[in-house]
């Protein structure tokens, strides 16, 4: 029996009654007096001056309100990162220069959309274009055209919370397109690769895919009568939010409210404040009435972020048996036209992977460059699933050239609890890493179903098995720090939560609603939740770095705890006896091994009220997300500490390759995840599933097709997510590995299941088929190609198809390593 | 120009003034209040929007206005009798099939055509039906589960009515 009422039950979600009718509010089904619609302008063109912006035409239209243009931002500049290393560099609407197709270049309000659209086709601009760039390989080559001339030094965010600055001066002139960098080196490098008994070196490239969240994004804003500023937005953090917007429009904190809205799914791509948000803000400004300011799908996804472009490389030195010497690992990401989060997609490229495998000694560079393509931001397991891809897919090579299991190399190389991370100093007080894989490998059949590297079948399908491994934060140090909740109980001994988290489809309000009656004692019925509200709700940490069960659960179940210490301390004066002797559960306060002593809370509540000067017990309870880190940890060296808690899943997958079409068809995906305790197990599922899904999207099909910096695929004909059709057999397992530091032993889970399986899936077509390939997605052209290769060198022929896509270097450092039996690396093949 | 029609959504009639070029979403979200459905693409690709047409799933991002007069057009604010779930949305709340929610109006709307037409679907035909509206934080199992239990529930209600207590 389980040691918990409420949590650790697969309860039905509080929020979903709301969501089956449609009466679920989204920030795009507010209805408001007066309320006009928002549009943007944006720039055509990938890159150019502006000479001129002429609105007046547009000014004069009839049913237009206000118009914001550059002007009214000028010399702002927004953005996620801006630390004094890295200062905000994009400015909310454009002013002399455009850096990007969909650059924000001036927003309309008018009484409807029609109008508004009108609007926008009579503002002039004059560009005069620029030369642009749009790979990180050629933004790189000395010469190249500067994106951004200047680097803007000046009072950051990052200073406002503590961090030391630099001092504010002239803009600094920039000499090249590199926006960040990450540099670690750890151990003896040379020494490590000299002990090797085999050393690969491989290269992997993995295409931007988008978020694509159903709900596009979408932002409310209006001033009330005092002046103040109100907003729904988008978003996965509303203190965030409110920091970034008041200080962006000069407000003070306290003057900006953000009020609750459901989020149709976010995946990291609704956690910047966005020019749009901006827009919509001085436009009810201007106009002095509400705007709706809704994205079009397309809009969506090309203005509101996407994820990397990125490219890995990965050496590693391995002994007899397998176990790391050395590794060295380089990843460049194409950032796009403003930083996003390059800076800090290349630190975590390197911590979310440093967890996974034992490494003595270490080399990473990774460089976050400038291009003249949309700009990149977080999305689900941020760097995770690239960098995952690349080493485990790397594991998988080394296995075979060492004729070692691939789960025995894994195992031999896993970490363990107690390890402490290297440059963090980051503890693992819980890790279920090992017996994730264990339980994948038994679950996916790995022992029976793995070919081993015979390829002599000839029929047209082909399976196999592949498996990876991934590892994730619970939550780090990042505005605002920490989360708080409060807890009011009723007469009746129910209780209303305030909690600040996000509801976007994570359920958060369902698994904190179960901590709460669980800490309690009292029914999930009985708890009611007030969220998403920065004026109702004490500050929240996020639902970012996966931190939302791990931070805020832990200050909900405080602020519980704290009701029920004062239930209890007057129970204990009402019952006669001592606190030590009473015990809180359904509704009640019992006197233990006296069961006919008891009080229920509507009878404590209401004598607190009548004895103690009126006081209805109210809890607090309050905690910091990394309570040992220092304020600002380095994104650039990665020392510092940065989490408490590292969530770990294995993933298997089981594919059929057509090898007279290519096509890869996943058959079965078996996830074991260590999340601690699940909270709720049916939305821990659930949570497994859609990473699942999603991944398996961006493995097999998804791919943003930017040619020139246009995106020639944004909208869902051509753009394809997984449909149902798609949907494989899934298993969705959980290991309890009891975080001492998590509520109720829960940590992250979420983001960690996207990331092992795009080389699960990888791995799995290799052991099918006998081709590798090295780059994402893997789409049937590439895995015909592959085999075509593949059937030529087996018959000894040396002609290839004179479009073939270039082989991807050959090992540089091997020593005796077979050569790999087959790889590509770059670009679609053109068919 | 706007032109006066009869629109007739979760059994009320109703007169409203609209541009011939409006869609049926627009005119159901902004002129009748039902934000219900929602815009996910405004393209036909995502199923967001979804409606019952006299009892058939449209795209209401792809239908004008003026084309749905004289139909019985179902939301999914018109399915909750009284404030009883509808099995379907009953069966999706137990079984997690919701989380987001944004994709979910269309989804259990899409499921009530499939089911009222086809009450015991194989795999296959439920995952067809369900093909054209996009989900993208399930992954889609748990919504095959919430089906198979709405079909399950359904069909015990056909056999033994439920008599109201
Ligand atoms: S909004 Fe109609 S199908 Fe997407
Ligand atoms: S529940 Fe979010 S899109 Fe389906």
């Amino acid at each position: 029996m389980s040691r918990y009422a409420v949590v650790g039950k697969p309860l039905p979600r509080v929020d979903a009654r709301e969501k089956v009718t449609g009466a679920a509010r989204y920030t795009a089904d507010v209805r408001l007096p007066g309320m006009l619609r928002g549009k943007i302008l944006r720039s055509p063109v990938p890159h150019a001056r502006i000479v001129r912006i002429d609105t007046s035409r547009a000014e004069r239209l009839r049913g237009v309100h206000a118009i914001v243009t550059g002007r009214d931002t000028a010399g702002l500049r927004v953005a996620f990162v801006d630390t004094p290393r890295y200062p905000a560099d994009e400015p909310p609407f454009a002013l002399d220069r455009v850096r990007y197709i969909g650059d924000e270049v001036a927003a309309v309000a008018a009484v409807d959309d029609a109008t508004a659209e009108e609007a926008l086709a009579l503002i002039h601009v004059e560009y005069e274009p620029l030369p642009a760039v749009f790979t990180a390989a050629d933004a790189l080559r000395p010469g190249a055209p500067l994106i951004h001339e200047f680097e803007y030094p000046g009072k950051t965010i990052w200073e406002d919370w503590g961090a030391r600055g630099r001092p504010e001066g002239e803009p600094v002139p920039r000499a090249d397109n590199v926006a960040a960098r990450t540099f670690v080196e750890f151990g003896d490098l040379t020494a490590g690769f000299e002990r090797a008994h085999h050393v690969r070196d491989d290269r992997f490239d993995v295409a931007p895919v988008a978020h694509a969240p159903i709900e596009p994004h979408a932002a409310v804003a209006w001033f009330d009568a005092d002046g103040r500023l109100n907003m729904h937005v988008a978003s996965m953090g509303i203190f965030y939010k409110r920091f970034v917007l008041s200080k962006a429009l000069g407000l003070p904190i306290s003057q900006v409210r953000i009020h609750k809205s459901y989020v149709g799914g976010a995946f990291g791509g609704k956690i910047d404040v966005f020019p749009y948000e901006l827009g919509a803000a001085l436009l009810a400004k201007k106009a002095g009435r509400p705007v709706l300011m809704e994205l079009s799908r397309a809009e969506s996804l090309t203005t509101t972020r996407m994820d990397f472009h990125a490219a890995v490389r990965v050496k590693t030195g391995v002994d007899r048996d397998g176990a790391i010497t050395a590794q060295d690992i380089q990843v460049t990401v194409d950032t796009g036209a403003y930083r996003g989060t390059g800076p800090v997609v290349v630190f975590l490229c390197y911590s979310y992977n440093i967890p996974v495998y034992r490494v003595p000694a270490l080399r990473y560079e990774g460089l976050a460059v400038y291009t003249n393509n949309p700009v990149k931001g977080p999305k689900r397991g941020h760097g995770a699933p690239f960098i995952r891809f690349a080493v485990d897919s790397h594991m998988d090579m080394l296995a075979e050239d060492l004729g070692i299991d691939m789960v025995e190399l894994m195992r031999r190389n896993a970490r363990d609890r107690g390890e402490v991370m290297p440059t963090s100093g980051d503890t693992l007080r819980s890790c279920g890493l090992k017996d994730c894989i264990e339980a994948a490998a038994r679950d996916g059949g790995w022992a029976v179903k793995r070919r081993t590297a015979d390829w002599s079948a000839t029929g047209r399908y082909q399976r196999g098995v592949g498996i990876s491994a991934c590892s994730m934060f619970s939550g780090s140090p990042y505005y605002p720090f920490a989360s708080a909740a409060v807890m009011k109980l009723h007469d009746d001994g129910g209780a209303t939560l305030f909690a600040g988290t996000v509801e976007m489809g994570q359920g958060s309000e369902t698994t904190l609603s179960q901590i709460a009656a669980e800490e309690l004692g009292v029914p999930l019925d009985d708890i009611r939740i007030v969220s998403g509200d920065t004026e109702l709700t004490p500050i929240e940490f996020g639902s970012f770095l996966s931190g939302g069960a791990f931070v805020t659960g832990k200050a909900v179940r405080l602020a519980a705890a704290d009701a029920k210490r004062q239930l209890l301390a007057m129970a204990a004066r009402l019952l006669e006896a001592g606190v030590d002797d009473l015990e809180a559960r359904d509704k009640r306060v019992h006197v233990k091994g006296l069961p006919h002593r008891s009080l229920g809370y509507a009878e404590i509540i209401a004598e607190s009220v009548k004895r103690a000067g009126g006081d209805p017990i109210i809890g607090k309870g309050h905690v910091k997300s990394v309570p040992d880190a220092g304020l600002h940890p380095s994104l650039s060296t990665a020392r510092g500490r940065w989490t408490e808690a590292y969530g770990f899943a294995a993933q298997l997958a089981e594919v059929e390759v057509d090898t007279w079409t290519g096509k890869v068809r996943v058959l079965r995906l078996v996830t074991y995840h260590d999340c601690g305790f699940p909270l709720n197990p049916q939305i821990v599922e659930g949570q497994i599933e859609g990473c699942v899904s999603m991944a398996l999207g961006q493995t097999l099909q998804e791919r943003v097709d930017l040619r020139e910096g246009q995106v020639f695929n944004p909208d869902f004909l051509a753009y394809r997510l997984p449909i149902t059709h798609d949907t494989p057999d899934m298993v969705s397992g959980m290991i309890h590995s009891d975080e001492p530091h998590g509520p109720f032993g829960a940590k992250e889970v979420g983001e960690g299941a996207v990331s092992g399986v795009m080389a699960a899936v990888a791995n799995a077509v290799h052991d099918a088929a006998g081709v590798r390939i090295t780059s994402l997605p893997i789409t049937p052209a590439k895995v015909l190609s592959a085999l075509r290769r593949r059937t030529t060198e087996d018959m000894g022929g040396l002609e290839r198809a004179p479009h073939a896509p270039q082989r991807s270097d050959a090992p540089r450092h091997s020593r005796g390593a077979p050569r790999p039996r087959d790889s590509f690396t770059g670009s679609e093949a053109s068919s | 120009m706007k032109r006066l029609i009869q629109l007739t959504v979760n059994g009320q009639t109703r007169d409203v003034p609209v541009q011939p070029t409006r869609t049926l979403l627009d005119v159901v979200r902004d002129d009748l209040g039902l934000t219900g459905a929602k815009r996910g693409c405004d393209l036909g690709a995502c199923g967001a929007c979804t409606m019952l047409l006299d009892g058939r799933p449209v795209n209401a991002c792809l239908v004008l206005a003026v084309e749905a007069e004289g139909a019985e057009i179902v939301t999914i604010e018109g399915i909750a009798a009284g404030g009883r779930l509808d099995p379907i949305q009953q069966a999706f709340v137990e079984h997690g099939a919701v989380q987001c929610g944004f994709c979910t109006p269309g989804l259990v709307l899409a499921t009530k055509a499939l089911l009222e037409a086809t009450p015991e679907p194989c795999d296959t035909a439920m995952r067809e039906a369900l093909s054209g509206n996009l989900c993208r934080c399930t992954g889609y199992v748990k919504v095959f589960d919430a089906i198979r239990a709405a079909a399950r529930r359904l069909r015990e209600e056909r056999t033994c009515p439920v008599t109201p207590s």
